[in-house]
């Protein structure tokens, strides 16, 4: 059978069972006794083993059937949570990773078979439990000849129709059936395994019933069986015009139809329809069709596993295991390509300037057309519209980016040998996609560094009266029309004079001049390449290579990086990100005779200040607004237009970024308008004022100035 | 037999020649996306001085720069026959190269073609990789990734 067509689903859906164990195995580290962990763990190996072996990825399935094996193990109690046993249950599910980062880039899951792993985890199994790779679990085999077993057992057994969970309504339906002289008819249907349309299969069974009769109630519901989301068998309940026998052949006369069990019921037994205290093995079916409605609640709400599962037949977890496309009972997705999407966001972008084309004609021309002008509005705010949809279309949650550093914080805790923890709190804020998969490094990049050289070691902590446990935090909100990410650690902070003397060590500057630094110029530094603290390199920071590549990497998505600090307390890095990165509302103002755009979100406020009212302070040039001291930027000196021409009113546009501000001063005001972003390309160095260019309405080129720059 | 010879092992490149004053340069065609008229240019304040600075190429940002600025040739005036290039060194940056005039599109032979070395390598700064000596004079073959790429310390 040619699987390549579920290639992608299943590298979507081992993501997930990798990214749920490694969820829940930290949570057992944590709590040794945590049954419902042990249980999703059990399930997500067992998934994931099941998946493996469909796709033909035997050493995939071989080291999670080991895995999996072990926690069978945990579960049953014969095998104690260690920490021995984690760390190699760790590697375990490392190795599995990289089968799986293997097959994402060959198709191919390689040719390591991580013996010393699935070695290390026998050892630890049968000095535990005396069992080893030897005697494969009963159980196991078990579970995986489910399916086919089942038509072999009694007919009670297979009568899974009587497990159906009917509603009221449904029954009420059928007791005036039988009362209005038809048949109420249950049946379940097996499909020869070897079926590889069982969902059309399926369809002639129902179309059969349909012809003769009224569909009540299915199992799985008719949908899932249309996506063929079910496994070999599914029950019914019809209302029939036919009796029992004349329905039954129907159903068979459709090929590869291995069975069909059914009955039929009168008023008195309806009742006892789905109350049927079948046995376990019966149910797992239905169990794990309802662990799985089960599962989608839970993703959904982010609690912990609450429902105890059971273990079913791996070609059912299969079939069944697609929370992604069973989430449409929720709320309906497709998974798009991001291609698809950056196409349509700049098609996006085109509009607007066609737009604002428009809108530049449509005020130009002299005869005021009242229609045209309506229009023209009306036109401009469905563009605004668009733009956000599509905006928001491509926001995702940061926690793909965030949700891999509560593992690698465990790792670094015992490489580093102290205690730690982290915090993790507003995953749920959503930024572009793209930002999204360039965050996660910079912010790995952070805690690797409060985790090694923020945060001391136990002993060192416990002496200056801080807990043990050291505390790394990372907290996302919206603020605006950005997002701040705030990474930090309640360690011992920087110490502001040490890199003041590694200043003047490194020769960057005097000790003269560095003396006279502020403490945040003095902290800038850290981010200049090739400057490293670390008094010795380890393979977790050290090396110089960090923080600037920090710095730029969030500059290269329009943000920006801070730090507060405070010695002893612990440092904060800040980080503050634009929410979109193509299309901005922005200021249009004149500087000399050329037009620039401001962001709207780096303004507060527009004055009129009369020019005497300019102060010196310390050479520099200042107002005062409503009690507060905001430097002023003359901006057409900067930009390098001739002002000896002084006027008596100045326009000062007030940006702010984080808590500073400063004054821009403009020579004149145009207005408000929808902008996009175009790159002025990696050959032009100018001093960062310039941010970018636009296109304007009248074909016009403007520049954008990055107030964030002047603060 | 000569002339089939000579076609066999002598491969050409097409280069688009084009002139600063009197002389010949020539661009490798696969570089080139476009020729264009000079449209406004949009000065960018704060730039390598051999950035004209910005124009509109059909919706798109492109940089901009004089070729006489960066050769250190005196600046002239634009000219009906002033002429920007449009190279993509990279596919995704697009960089307009103003010169004076573009005169034609040439089969240059490799066995017309004299690598530069030593020190004419030095003169010219690496923006020259070889000379071609063709019926028209000499044709200054240009580096095109040194040319555009090389960031000058301010």
């Amino acid at each position: 059978m040619d699987t390549s067509q579920y290639l992608g689903i299943f590298l979507d859906e081992a993501r997930e069972h990798i990214q749920s164990l490694s969820d829940q195995m930290m949570i057992l580290e944590q709590e040794p006794e945590n049954q419902d962990a042990i249980s999703e763990i059990f399930r997500a190996a067992h998934s994931l083993k099941g998946m493996a072996g469909t796709m033909g990825y035997k050493r995939l399935q071989h080291l999670t059937h080991v895995t999996e094996d072990c926690f069978s193990d945990i579960r049953s109690g014969s095998m104690k949570v260690t920490s021995e046993l984690m760390d190699v249950l760790f590697q375990a599910l490392d190795a599995i990773e990289g089968y799986v980062n293997s097959i994402q880039e060959t198709t191919d899951e390689g040719e390591d078979d991580n013996e010393n792993v699935v070695n290390e985890i026998n050892r630890i199994r049968s000095a535990e439990t005396g069992k080893g790779e030897a005697p494969a679990p009963a159980k196991e085999q078990k579970a995986e000849g489910n399916a086919s077993s089942a038509p072999a057992a009694g007919p009670s057994d297979k009568a899974l129709y009587r497990n159906m969970k009917l509603d009221d309504s449904a029954k009420d339906v059928m007791k005036d059936a039988i009362s209005g002289g038809k048949h109420v008819l249950g049946f379940t249907v097996f499909i020869e395994e070897s079926c590889l349309l069982k969902a059309a299969r399926a369809f002639l069974v129902i179309k059969a019933l349909e012809d003769m009769g009224d569909i009540v109630a299915t199992d799985p519901s008719t949908q899932d069986i249309e996506d063929e989301k079910f496994d070999f068998t599914f029950s019914l309940f019809t209302i029939c015009d036919e009796d029992m026998d004349k329905a039954k052949e129907a159903m068979l006369a459709v090929s590869e139809i291995a069975e069909v069990v059914g009955e039929e019921f009168n008023e008195s037994n309806i009742e006892s329809i789905g109350a049927g205290n079948a046995k376990a093995a019966e149910a797992a079916a239905e169990q794990e069709a309802e662990a799985e409605k089960e599962e989608v609640r839970e993703t959904k709400e982010e609690t912990a596993p609450a429902v105890k599962k059971e273990t079913a037949p791996a070609a059912k977890q299969q079939a069944n295991t697609k929370p992604q496309a069973k989430k449409p009972v929720i709320s309906k997705t497709i998974r798009v390509d991001i291609d698809k999407l950056d196409s349509l966001m700049n098609l996006v972008s085109e509009l607007i300037i066609a737009k604002n084309t428009i809108v530049s004609a449509a005020d130009s021309s002299d005869t005021s057309n009242q229609a045209l002008n309506e229009q023209v509005e009306y036109l401009e705010s469905v563009t605004t519209n668009l733009h956000e949809a599509v905006m928001k279309v491509r926001m995702v949650p940061i926690e793909s980016a965030v949700q891999k550093f509560p593992r690698m914080v465990r790792d670094l805790e015992k490489k580093l040998d102290k205690k730690m923890q982290l915090t993790i709190t507003g995953e749920e804020t959503e930024l572009d996609r793209t930002v999204v998969d360039e965050i996660g490094d910079p912010l790995m990049h952070l805690i690797r560094n409060s985790a090694d050289h923020g945060l001391e070691h136990p002993d060192e902590r416990a002496a200056n009266g801080k807990p043990e446990m050291g505390t790394i935090f990372l907290n996302a909100f919206q603020d605006g029309n950005s997002v701040v990410i705030e990474v930090g650690d309640d360690g011992k902070g920087i110490d502001v004079e040490a890199v003041r003397n590694k200043i003047v060590e490194r020769g960057l500057a005097s000790e003269d001049v560095a003396a006279q630094f502020t403490d945040k110029e003095v902290i800038d530094y850290l981010f200049d390449p090739g400057f490293s603290m670390a008094k010795k390199v380890t393979d977790i920071s050290g090396r110089g290579v960090g923080l600037d590549v920090v710095k730029s990497n969030i500059e290269s998505l329009g943000g920006d990086v801070s730090v507060k600090t405070k010695l002893g307390e612990g440092s904060t890095w800040i980080i503050r990100l634009p929410l979109t990165l193509a299309i901005i509302q922005a200021l249009m103002v004149i500087i000399g005779d050329e037009k620039y755009a401001i962001s709207l979100d780096s303004i507060t406020t527009i004055e009129n200040i009369p020019s005497s009212d300019v102060k010196l302070v310390q050479g520099k040039e200042v107002i005062q607004l409503r009690g507060t001291v905001i430097p002023i930027v003359r901006l057409s000196e900067l930009l390098g237009f001739d002002t000896t021409e002084q006027k008596d009113d100045m326009i000062v546009v007030i940006a702010k970024k984080g808590d500073s501000q400063a004054g821009l001063v403009v020579d004149e005001l145009i207005g408000q308008q929808e902008i996009v972003i175009k790159s002025l390309g990696k050959y032009i160095n100018n001093d960062r004022i310039i941010s970018g260019a636009t296109i304007l309405g009248d074909g016009e080129v403007a520049l954008i100035i990055d107030a964030n720059a002047l603060i | 037999m000569d002339e089939l010879e000579k076609y066999v092992e002598d491969k050409a490149t097409q280069y688009i020649v084009v002139n600063l004053g009197i002389e010949h340069y020539g661009i490798d065609i696969n570089y080139i996306d476009n020729i264009v008229r000079v449209p406004a240019i949009r000065r960018v304040p704060n730039v390598q001085n051999y950035f004209k600075g910005v124009i509109n190429l059909r919706g798109e940002v492109i940089p901009v720069m004089s070729l006489r600025v960066k050769f250190d040739m005196p600046e002239n005036e634009f000219t009906g026959n002033t002429r920007i290039i449009i190279v993509k060194v990279d596919p995704q940056a697009a960089i307009g190269i103003i010169v004076d005039e573009v005169e034609q599109v040439m089969d240059i032979y490799d066995s017309q073609i004299e690598k530069v070395t030593g020190e004419k390598k030095e003169e010219s700064n690496g923006y020259i990789t070889s000379v071609g000596k063709t019926e028209r004079g000499l044709v200054s073959i240009l580096n095109l990734a040194t040319v555009i790429g090389e960031k000058e310390q301010a």
